[in-house]
């Protein structure tokens, strides 16, 4: 076990090196100069040029490279170019917030795990080919048209109906107790968007507990317990719900790595603050140090969620905890 | 006087599917005496799993269905039980080895709970005192280290040693039938031998009767007392053990027979010719006259009854007998003067 | 072992469990022991031995949802194409560039159409309505679905076209060089697709070809991934004919079962690799970053009306939301029913 994580950990060390490489080839290394974004359309050459010094450009490319990963290491992300204000700060500004909508998504999302269980035991009735459909239906309406349509719904219309302004439209309230809502404000506008996504989550986590329990449901060992005359309810609580469950678990890990990374369509309907919004104005202003430490922020989160994720089925399924 | 621990009367199992209806048994009839074992004999698609399964009353409800026949075990009727007894009676007064070890026993439970499982629940006995019982039984069928290998998991175990698992589960609760359901198909020859060991040796203590399915010959002639032998879902034909071997009836058991090698002397290895039968378009007569050598008009119109042709060995087939005692001298491999035993 | 010496039918571990989706299949709910097993593979011995492409589309025409998928697919297609034809040949404009195949003209303005800047709602002209500059929306709307499709085709291409080229090499030579592959493809999987995407188009800037070339470009690893497994299971079989010398029948076997059974995840990968290529469009050009005027896509078109929809012309962003909704299922079902089709452990 301790070898498994230890190779994880080496694993995840090389990718994130790859990751931070990739990361800033894109950023200087593709046509389309930075120097030139930043300045602007109207800029003169020479206001080009005295900015790529500044930015280092006139160095060779590993050199800018290695000053690049030097910088990332210390902590470093640049300075927002429209702001003027250090990357790491917007980063940390605006993060709870986003932990905050991936936690709550994530928590709806789990409900998938019933749905797709019952879906499974009661296959080829009415509700299991109902749920089934409703689930890739759901799973395929893209979040950011439901997000517009939830809005639409429960906050225009709510609205126009009783005059109440049940789930207002923009912002995250003011108060927050670390990553909790602090306040009735926090959660009211905390609701409509971890539903959005929670709700195409809860789809395709429905399907999937779905698919996973039907084939548990017909493994071999399931059987055995059947013939040792347990009750259909016993062989499900005690065989097959543990091996059915583990995998879905693992997507909801997953789910939760990439959320904590920003769910900028549903931040930007619902013009919440996180680092999804952060990153959307940062196009706007075509900010390439803030988008580009939006996306890094990001990629590391959803890289060592992964690793978690990783370690905490190793921990489950003792064929890996015990290292045969 | 040996009393019958479980008979079965033209029992009948369909599967009901899209495609039509499956006969995978078909009016099969056969008993079993305490301390005795039955060999189920043929190929795969004979209808011997789906038999064994509705013994159980495990068959999946839709599409399977036992559709008539009588299942008693001594004195009850199985399938007049609620859903409530019947799970009493699994594991309990009948228990099955299934086929694969390596697939049927749960990957993240240990190996020892598993055992202990039914004894909890027919026996009603705490965790301890199970897991102590279940501690035992490993150890009664071989393997090593009992009390520390009931705490691993099951991949840290081989197939063979698997398979003895299952044998222990089977076991725990003295059922008086065992159902094995052609236990060492999946194993190698070499551990094939040491499990066949372990259910001879469960044969001579004697706890319950047995009941062996498999399509090996050889495994037969090892331990059976009596002999079915399955085709297309039917019966075709049953004996003795030693009836089945010296004087075997039925074209299909030539058959099987002719195929075995034999170390004694030379003879060809005689394949059966054909396909196995297609399950749902079976003719209304013996299931075997698309293949059979011998096959006549009636065969394939009309199932034969049964023909009592020496002492508990009876045959279904039209061929007239003593037609048949000729068409057998023919067939050198089995009455051939180097009999010696195949049974060692 | 067994020496019956007849021809034994395929064995449980041979022939598994059936499955499904949402379909009922033929054998549902057979145990898969020896016994009927065997008798799975009796019913599918009296069938004539079929190749892959038989047996997928047999499997798969039995899910409805699927089916419907495809036909949703083959709907978008044709009108996707033929809107291509029409922008190319210039039908309906008159100029080569610019044709569509709609009602009106998607750009016409027409600003009586449109009191008070909010458009109006669906009529009998205008299905779908018209928007805040008097544009017909169902005109638009159509036009729209050549974006998306060429999206969808072209960075699918893009993507499956490296990840041919290095997948196989990286199974194929193994080693150094294949291992460096992998390991970059587990790099570019790190990645949130989308912020990788994003993060592209910031620096390339909007565009067409732009987008073509991030989604395609940031998406190789799926299919270098997918390539690299079916490369290394032929050189499985090329390293068992060495060891036995199987017969002629067998080899057909591999060849007609085995084999395609190895590209069957592609083909899955790529129904559902274009739908996400619709989707990941649609997005971009939702944050602004995407295509530009004049093209006109299903995604731009949601972003430019979603205020309207505050002043209570719903019906801007409602039609084109639909158009992008079902399309994407669409691909979603059929991709879905494809692999649940070729699943061999779905078999029935």
């Amino acid at each position: 076990m301790i070898t498994y994580i230890v190779r994880r950990i080496f694993q995840l060390v090389i990718v994130l090196l790859g990751v931070s490489l990739i990361t800033f080839l894109i950023m200087f290394a593709i046509p389309g100069d930075p120097a030139q974004l930043l300045a602007g359309k109207n800029a003169t050459p020479e206001r080009i040029a005295e900015i790529s010094a500044q930015l280092g450009l006139d160095q060779p490319l590993y050199v800018q490279y290695f000053r690049f990963l030097e910088r990332l290491l210390s902590g470093d992300l640049g300075e927002s170019w429209a702001l003027q204000v250090p990357v790491i700060d917007l980063i940390k500004e605006y993060a709870p917030y986003t932990i905050q909508l991936a936690v709550a998504a994530v928590l709806i999302e789990l409900l998938g795990i019933p749905l797709g269980i019952y879906s499974a035991m009661r296959q080829y009735t009415f509700w299991d080919t109902a749920l089934t459909t409703a689930a890739l239906i759901i799973w395929g309406i893209p979040v950011f048209v439901l997000g517009v349509f939830m809005q639409w719904f429960f906050s225009l219309q709510i609205q126009q109906w009783t005059g109440i302004d049940v789930f207002p439209l923009t912002g995250a309230g003011d108060m927050m107790l670390g990553i909790l809502p602090g306040s009735w404000e926090s959660l009211r506008r905390l609701i409509l968007p971890a539903v959005t996504l929670g709700l195409i989550e809860v789809a395709y986590i429905s399907y999937m507990q779905r698919a996973s329990m039907l084939e548990v449901i017909r493994a071999d060992y399931v059987r055995t317990a059947r013939a040792k005359g347990l009750s259909e309810r016993q062989v499900i609580k005690r065989h097959a719900f543990k091996n059915a469950v583990i995998p879905v678990m693992t997507i909801a890990g997953i789910d939760l790595g990439v959320l904590m990374g920003g769910a900028i369509l549903t931040e930007t309907v619902f013009n919440r603050p996180g680092i999804g919004l952060m990153i959307y104005h940062a196009i706007g202003a075509r900010d390439l140090p803030v988008v580009a430490g939006g996306v890094l922020f990001a990629t590391v989160v959803f890289v060592v969620a992964n690793l978690f994720v990783d370690i905490g089925y190793a921990l489950v399924d003792p064929r890996i905890r015990l290292e045969a | 006087m040996p009393n019958r621990t479980l008979e079965v009367k033209d029992l009948s199992t369909h599967f009901f599917t899209q495609a039509g209806v499956v006969k995978a048994v078909n009016g099969v009839s056969f008993g079993v005496d305490s301390c005795k074992t039955l060999c189920i004999v043929g190929e795969s698609g004979s209808g011997k799993t789906v038999a064994a399964l509705s013994l159980m009353r495990l068959v999946p409800d839709p599409p399977g269905k036992i559709v008539a026949g009588s299942i008693m075990l001594g004195e009850r009727d199985l399938r007049a039980l609620s859903d409530a007894e019947m799970r009493r009676v699994r594991g309990n007064d009948i228990a099955l080895i299934f086929q694969d070890p390596m697939t049927s026993l749960n990957p993240v439970v240990k190996v020892g709970k598993q055992v202990a499982e039914s004894i909890v629940m027919h026996q009603g006995k705490d965790k301890a005192e199970a897991l102590r019982m279940a501690i035992e039984l490993l150890d009664r069928v071989g393997i090593p280290d009992a009390a520390a290998r009931a705490n691993q998991y099951p991949f840290e175990f081989s197939g063979g040693m698997r398979q003895r698992v299952m044998i222990a589960m089977a076991i725990s609760c003295n059922p008086d039938v065992l159902i094995a359901d052609e236990p060492t198909t999946a194993l190698d020859v070499t551990i094939q031998a040491q499990i066949m060991d372990v259910i001879r040796d469960l044969q001579t203590t004697c706890n319950s009767c047995v009941i062996f399915i498999t399509h090996d010959l050889a495994v037969v002639a090892e331990i059976a007392d009596d002999v079915m032998v399955m085709y297309g879902g039917r019966t075709v034909e049953y004996g003795g053990v030693d009836e089945i071997f010296y004087n075997p009836h039925h074209p299909y058991t030539w058959g099987l027979l002719g195929s075995l090698p034999r170390l004694d002397c030379k003879t060809r290895l005689t394949p059966i010719a054909g396909q196995p039968p297609n399950l749902i378009t079976l003719p209304r007569g013996c299931p075997f006259s698309m293949r059979c050598k011998y096959v006549r008009r009636e065969c394939r119109d009309q199932w034969p009854e049964l023909e009592i042709v020496g002492p508990d060995h009876g045959v279904n087939c039209w061929i007239p007998v003593d037609e048949r005692r000729q068409l057998r001298a023919e067939l050198d491999y089995i009455t051939s003067v180097c009999v010696s035993d195949v049974i060692t | 072992m067994p020496a019956d010496g007849f021809e034994q039918p395929k064995r449980a571990e041979d022939v598994v469990t059936p499955l499904d989706g949402v379909h009922g299949t033929f054998l549902d709910g057979v145990p898969d022991d020896t016994g009927t097993a065997a008798i799975e593979g009796y019913v599918e011995a009296a069938r004539k031995p079929e190749g892959f492409r038989a047996e997928t589309w047999r499997r798969l025409k039995r899910n409805r949802l699927a089916i419907v998928g495809l036909c949703i697919i083959a709907v978008f297609a044709v009108l996707g194409i033929a809107e291509e034809i029409a922008y190319v040949t210039g039908i309906g404009s008159g100029e080569p560039g610019s044709g569509y195949l709609a009602p009106y003209d998607p750009n016409a303005v027409n600003y009586t159409l449109s009191p008070q800047g909010k458009g109006s709602p669906p009529s009998w002209s205008h299905p779908f309505g018209t928007d805040y500059l008097g544009r017909d929306i169902l005109s638009r709307t159509l036009v729209a679905t050549r974006i998306s499709m060429l999206v969808g085709i072209i960075a699918v291409a893009i993507a499956l076209t490296i990840g041919l080229i290095l997948g196989p090499i990286s199974g194929y030579y193994g080693g150094w060089l294949g291992a460096v592959i992998m390991r970059a493809a587990d790099i570019f999987f790190a990645f949130p697709y989308i912020l990788f995407v994003l993060l592209f188009m910031t620096v390339l800037g909007p565009g067409l070809w732009n987008v073509f070339i991030a989604i395609g470009v940031l998406g190789w690893a799926t299919y270098a991934r997918l390539n690299r497994g079916s490369v290394l299971s032929v050189k499985a079989m090329e390293f068992v004919e060495a060891a036995r010398a199987l017969g002629a029948s067998d080899l057909r076997v591999i060849f007609r079962h085995v084999l395609p059974n190895t590209m069957a995840p592609i083909y899955v990968a790529v129904a559902m690799g274009i739908g996400g290529a619709i989707v990941t469009e649609a997005a971009l050009s939702f944050l602004g970053i995407g295509i530009q005027p004049p093209d006109a896509s299903w995604g731009k078109m949601i972003a430019d009306y979603l205020s309207y929809m505050w002043a209570g012309s719903w019906w801007m962003v409602t039609f084109p939301s639909i158009f992008l909704t079902v399309t994407v299922f669409g691909f979603i079902s059929f991709g879905n029913g494809l692999r649940d089709a070729t699943d061999p452990k779905l078999k029935e």
